[in-house]
């Protein structure tokens, strides 16, 4: 054998010994360590997911996870923008947040993220390249934080009452008019109303591709001057004449239910599946998309600089990202949320569970359209705050 | 006249007494007396009218040919005095003499001069605008009295009056509420457990004569 | 003779309750009443001083939301203690004395144990567009939609006013039921009357005048906690803009220092408003007193109301909460416009997380039995003039303190800790449990004890051997008290507990605006529960405990 293949094998040896002896290191570290998880608490999946989660990091690595359920993933933000500011540089209250979009990218750019640290976890190598894990709503993620699941705009609706649904925002806009006070969303800044404006600006906007590059004054006035005309015309029937918004979409889900609305709104389209399962919609209820599509994006996780437990929240982030946990996600019946490694690495089974569907999920393709520019979010939210926040 | 007919009462089945009649003229003083809890405060919130509704009363009342037992506290003309001198706290002396006054003096010239003649009566001139908590015992049982007898009753019935008193003040407002009786000819029920208390010649009645069954 | 004996007697023994303690050993005995209300004093400086700087209450005038806010709190507040001060004014006058005023003076403690978290959830269940009251009309009118009713979370804050007068109305009529029960007061009733003047005459003239007054510190509390009231304005309240005490919770709770200034600036606000309230409130009750005429002695028979049960509305509505309660705890399916779940199972109670309620559970424990001892020590020894600064937070709206607890802890680094938490709930247990022992303390023959010293006990003893034990039915119902007060608490957990700790209250509060309703029933029902059984073990160990001694019980 040539001494440079040697040298070679020994040196890809050496790093993969090197790194799996610096995992091991990480692993022995987080033994016994607390690791305060940030994430948002609005979904009783989710949550019954992450117990899941934290009970098996408590057997299988020794590590005590505490979920922290988070209304709104920009306090958590602030939380961690004063902590450094206030001096606490190695002793934060946070370990490990859910994070992605506008929010990341104020971390990064404000150098709050540990990292990087997401492309070395072992169970990286399973991770599907082909999604957007690696970009975070235009954003370079660069390893700062390591992706965790797939979503998608997604509305629900029940098909005793609406059996012909609205397909598009034009459609929209007639379907509010013939079913006055039966149609709302959340009110922004929770990031699934905030979508919902997002989505109605893909579809509105002149030039879709102006909304992939970070946001200017005249670039956001041209880009959002449909979008407004449309709001002005949409909201007088909406719920309530729009003067007031549901304030998050587990309420919406249950006004459904009650049928106080026609619709409503979530990011998992597995969602309604799991609401049927759970009572709190009737069977006739139904997922649907728009025709030209509804936005999707990746989530993440990510780690604070100043996070306490850095490799207890490292080797739970592993462990989320591990085939058995991203398997169990994608489990209608448990979670139901989109898995971001590549399927083909994973076994039959779990393929199969994956690709298991039960009544009310979406069960037609929706084709998913990207994220604007993380920098149009904060924009569109306090425009809209403007115009519509208070009565 | 007062006159109270065959009257029953009982209390969770168990009788107090039973047929109990009694005709009090005018101007004369009958004393009740038994041992404590034999019902004497009981009869008397019977003629009143604030029987606790645990009791179960038969029987009527009769006050100058008026039935009472039917009519609420307040139409049936009859004065009462407790032990406690029970002077309204949050007005004078005076105001609440004339709280008691009745409504036919409307001039309140008229009423304050009414009121102010009665202090002077019962040696309290110059009283009128005195908080009652700062009179002594005996004045404010004095003004208790006036209080009652203000408001022209018509019979008088009165729940050991005397008791909180100490000796001295006893005998000698004992003798000016018999002193006021009589003048305004008050048929009167005096119920007290001191055999002192009964007025010179006045008719007792031991509660016990009409209790057949003993609790 | 007696006199003379008597007056030796006391000479030569030391008698307990008529000696003043020295000065050392009061502070002594007030040292755990400082150690609960000392740290609050440099916490209050560090949380409002930021508010002292003119930018922040120029940042707060500019701010958008608090015209709104100011208006839904002042709306929700004085509207809810007018009308909880009327209904319970127009019960007493109407049914006292009677049958009736005994059958509702007894169901009150029932009610009154229901927190105010849980009775919000429920009446939310019962007034929403698609609550039980809805679902009833909708069957008469065959409805299949929920109507476009405005009756909860509504811009100006009426659906809270009407919780407030309702919860606090109870409250109202048991303390006005506990006054009312003094015999002198029932027998100026008496007497009055046997003057010729009707009930509703005699209430007017002579029983109000003398009550309003004693009522006022009641009062005063029930405006000071509906200016601060949190949990029962997240669910009832409007949501854009929320009432001034939510807006202030959320600003102090801000990471942001500029936010966190402007809360501690709206929370002097509040102050302000009790302020100017109590103040005015005094002013026209001195006005109309200058104003009362001379006795007109005008007797007015008055027709006879009493046979309407206007008792009803008030009582029915808290069964129906607990009702509605329980009924979506068990329910499966259930949707407008059905009058009944379609299915029943006890699915939600075996699948409930039960770690808030053990959380609320040693909590409430700890606080309670915590004051116990400081309660007895401070009615002992302690500085009995200063009674009425302990009563203090109960009057004071709950706010500013909470936000000063908060920054002591801070500085002290012990904010998230179990210590911290059962600290600050003290500040409101403590209030409570002297409010409820007072009177029986007060009460006790202060022979017994000289008997006792005379035997030749220390006052120690004396009190662990006498005092304390023969007074054990108040003790047992003042640590209920307790326990119930530990447990209805929203504020102190959230700031204190920093995010923490989960008790029944702020677990259903976080779900109430989510979408499981079975699940946040479930707590409801659990925060009714715990007042309810310490309530119900207080009675019981009560009896208990005094079996063979007739005179304890």
């Amino acid at each position: 054998m040539k001494l440079s293949t040697l040298a070679a094998i020994a040196l890809t040896l050496g790093v993969s010994t090197w790194a799996n002896a610096d995992w091991s290191q990480t692993q022995n570290d987080a033994k016994g360590q607390t690791v305060y998880f940030n994430a948002w608490g609005g979904s009783e999946a989710t949550n019954a997911y992450i117990a899941w989660a934290t009970k098996e990091a408590k057997t299988r690595f020794g590590i005590d996870v505490r979920h922290v359920k988070i209304t709104d993933t920009a306090e958590v933000v602030k939380r961690v923008q004063t902590e450094v500011s206030a001096g606490r540089t190695s002793d934060g209250s946070i370990d490990l947040m859910w994070v992605n979009g506008e929010n990341f990218r104020n971390l990064k750019n404000g150098g709050l993220l540990f990292g990087p640290w997401a492309q070395s976890l072992p169970n990286w190598g399973l991770v599907d390249l082909n999604k957007p894990v690696r970009t975070d709503f235009s954003v370079p993620t660069e390893g700062y934080e390591s992706p965790w699941g797939t979503a998608q705009l997604t509305f629900i609706s029940d098909s005793a009452k609406t059996p012909a649904p609205p397909r598009s925002a034009a459609d929209l806009l007639t379907f509010a008019k013939a079913n006055s006070g039966r149609v709302s969303y959340p009110k922004p800044p929770d990031f699934h109303g905030t979508t919902f404006v997002k989505q109605m600006l893909l579809e509105l906007t002149p030039n879709k591709a102006v909304l992939q590059q970070p946001v200017t004054p005249a670039a956001f006035a041209t880009a959002t001057q449909p979008l407004w005309a449309y709001l002005d015309q949409l909201h007088p029937s909406l719920w309530r004449n729009g003067k007031t918004f549901p304030a998050s979409a587990a309420e919406m889900h249950r006004m459904l239910g009650d049928g106080e609305l026609k619709m409503s709104i979530t990011f998992n389209p597995n969602e309604a599946a799991n609401l049927i399962a759970g009572k709190q919609l009737p069977t006739s209820a139904y997922s649907f998309g728009f025709t030209g599509g509804t936005i999707g994006n990746v989530h993440f996780v990510a780690i604070p600089v100043n996070a306490r437990a850095k490799a207890g929240a490292q080797v739970f982030a592993n462990f989320l990202l591990s085939a058995e946990a991203q398997t169990r996600k994608a489990d209608i019946t448990v979670w139901g949320d989109g898995t971001v490694l590549d399927i083909s690495k994973l076994p039959t089974a779990s393929q199969a569970l994956i690709r298991k569907t039960a009544p009310g999920a979406l069960s037609e393709t929706v084709p998913t359209l990207p994220e604007p520019h993380a920098s149009w979010v904060e924009a569109l939210e306090a425009e809209w705050l403007k115009r519509y926040g208070s009565r | 006249m007062l006159n109270i007919k065959k009257l029953t009462i009982s209390h969770a089945g168990k009788t107090l007494f039973a047929g109990l009649s009694l005709a009090v003229d005018q101007g004369e003083i009958v004393t009740i007396t038994g041992v404590s809890g034999s019902g004497k405060s009981t009869l008397l919130n019977w003629m009143i009218g604030d029987l606790d509704p645990s009791f179960v009363a038969t029987g009527t009342l009769w006050l100058n040919d008026v039935q009472c037992d039917t009519l609420p506290i307040e139409a049936r003309h009859m004065g009462l005095l407790f032990q406690d001198d029970l002077l309204f706290p949050h007005l004078s002396v005076g105001q609440n003499l004339a709280f008691a006054l009745p409504g036919k003096i409307k001039d309140v010239k008229a009423r304050r001069q009414r009121v102010e003649q009665t202090l002077d009566n019962i040696g309290l001139a110059g009283f009128h605008d005195r908080d009652p908590a700062t009179l002594s015992g005996g004045q404010r049982a004095r003004v208790s009295l006036m209080r009652t007898l203000l408001a022209e009753p018509q019979a008088l019935l009165l729940d050991e009056p005397f008791s909180k008193l100490d000796a001295v003040l006893r005998t000698q407002f004992r003798a000016f509420v018999f002193e006021q009786i009589e003048r305004q000819r008050i048929p009167t029920l005096l119920v007290t457990h001191d055999p002192a208390d009964v007025p010179q010649g006045g008719r007792v009645i031991e509660i016990s004569d009409w209790q057949h069954s003993h609790v | 003779m007696a006199q003379a004996l008597r007056l030796a007697l006391e000479r030569a023994l030391p008698l307990v309750p008529q000696n003043r303690p020295g000065l050392p050993r009061q502070w002594l005995a007030a040292l755990p009443v400082l150690l609960i209300f000392g740290p609050l004093l440099p916490g209050l400086y560090w949380a409002l001083s930021p508010a002292m700087e003119p930018m922040v209450w120029q940042a707060l005038w500019m701010d958008a939301q608090w015209p709104h806010a100011l208006r839904s709190t002042l709306i929700s507040n004085v509207l809810g203690t007018v009308l909880a001060c009327g209904m319970a004014a127009l019960l007493a006058t109407l049914h006292y004395p009677s049958r009736l005023w005994s059958s509702l003076q007894r169901r009150l403690p029932l009610l009154l144990s229901v927190p105010h978290a849980a009775f919000a959830v429920g009446l939310f269940f019962l007034i929403a567009p698609s609550g039980w009251l809805a679902r009833a009309i909708a069957h008469f009118f065959q409805w299949t939609s929920p109507p476009d009713w405005v009756t909860v979370q509504d811009p100006y804050a009426l659906s809270l006013a009407l919780a407030l007068a309702i919860k606090e109305s109870w409250f109202l009529l048991w303390v006005l039921a506990a006054v009312l029960g003094e015999q002198a007061v029932s027998r100026q009733m008496v007497i009055a009357r046997s003057l010729g003047y009707s009930r509703t005459q005699t209430w007017r003239l002579i029983l109000w005048p003398q009550l309003l007054p004693r009522l006022r510190w009641p009062v005063m509390a029930v405006f000071a906690y509906g200016l601060s009231v949190v949990d029962m304005a997240i669910i009832l309240g409007p949501g854009t803009p929320p009432t001034l005490a939510v807006l202030i919770w959320r600003w102090l709770t801000d990471p942001d220092p500029a936010l966190q200034a402007r809360g501690s600036a709206a929370s002097l606000i509040l102050l302000i408003v009790l302020l100017v309230c109590v103040l005015a409130v005094r002013g026209l009750g001195w006005l109309l007193k200058q104003i009362q005429p001379y006795p007109g002695g005008q007797r007015k028979p008055t027709a006879n109301w009493r046979w309407l049960p206007l008792h009803m509305p008030l009582f029915v509505t808290g069964y129906a909460v607990v009702a509605v309660l329980i009924l979506w705890s068990v329910a499966q399916t259930w949707f407008f416009p059905a009058l009944l779940p379609d299915a029943v199972s006890l699915e939600s109670w075996l699948l409930a997380d039960w770690t808030p309620f053990w959380t609320t559970w040693w909590l409430a424990i700890a606080a309670s039995l915590l004051c116990l001892p400081t309660v007895l020590i401070w009615f002992e020894w302690g500085p009995k003039h200063l009674n009425a600064l302990l009563y203090l937070p109960l009057i004071v709206p709950a706010l500013p303190l909470v936000a000063g607890q908060y920054a002591t802890l801070l500085h002290l680094h012990l904010d998230g800790t179990a210590v911290a938490l059962v600290w600050s709930h003290l500040l409101w247990v403590l209030p409570y449990m002297v409010l409820t022992l007072i009177g029986p303390y007060r009460a006790f023959d202060a022979r017994l004890m000289s008997s006792a010293r005379a035997l030749g006990y220390s006052p120690w003893r004396a009190c662990l051997a006498v005092k304390w034990p023969m007074l054990l039915r108040p003790i047992l119902a003042t640590l209920a008290v307790g326990f119930a007060v530990s447990v209805a608490q929203y504020l102190p957990t959230l700031f204190a507990g920093g995010g923490r700790f989960i008790t029944v209250t702020t677990e259903a509060v976080a779900l109430s605006a989510g979408g499981n309703r079975r699940v946040l029933t479930v707590q409801a029902l659990l925060q009714i529960a715990l007042p309810m059984a310490a309530f119900g073990l207080a009675a019981f160990a009560a009896n208990w405990l005094g079996r063979h001694r007739k005179g304890l019980r």
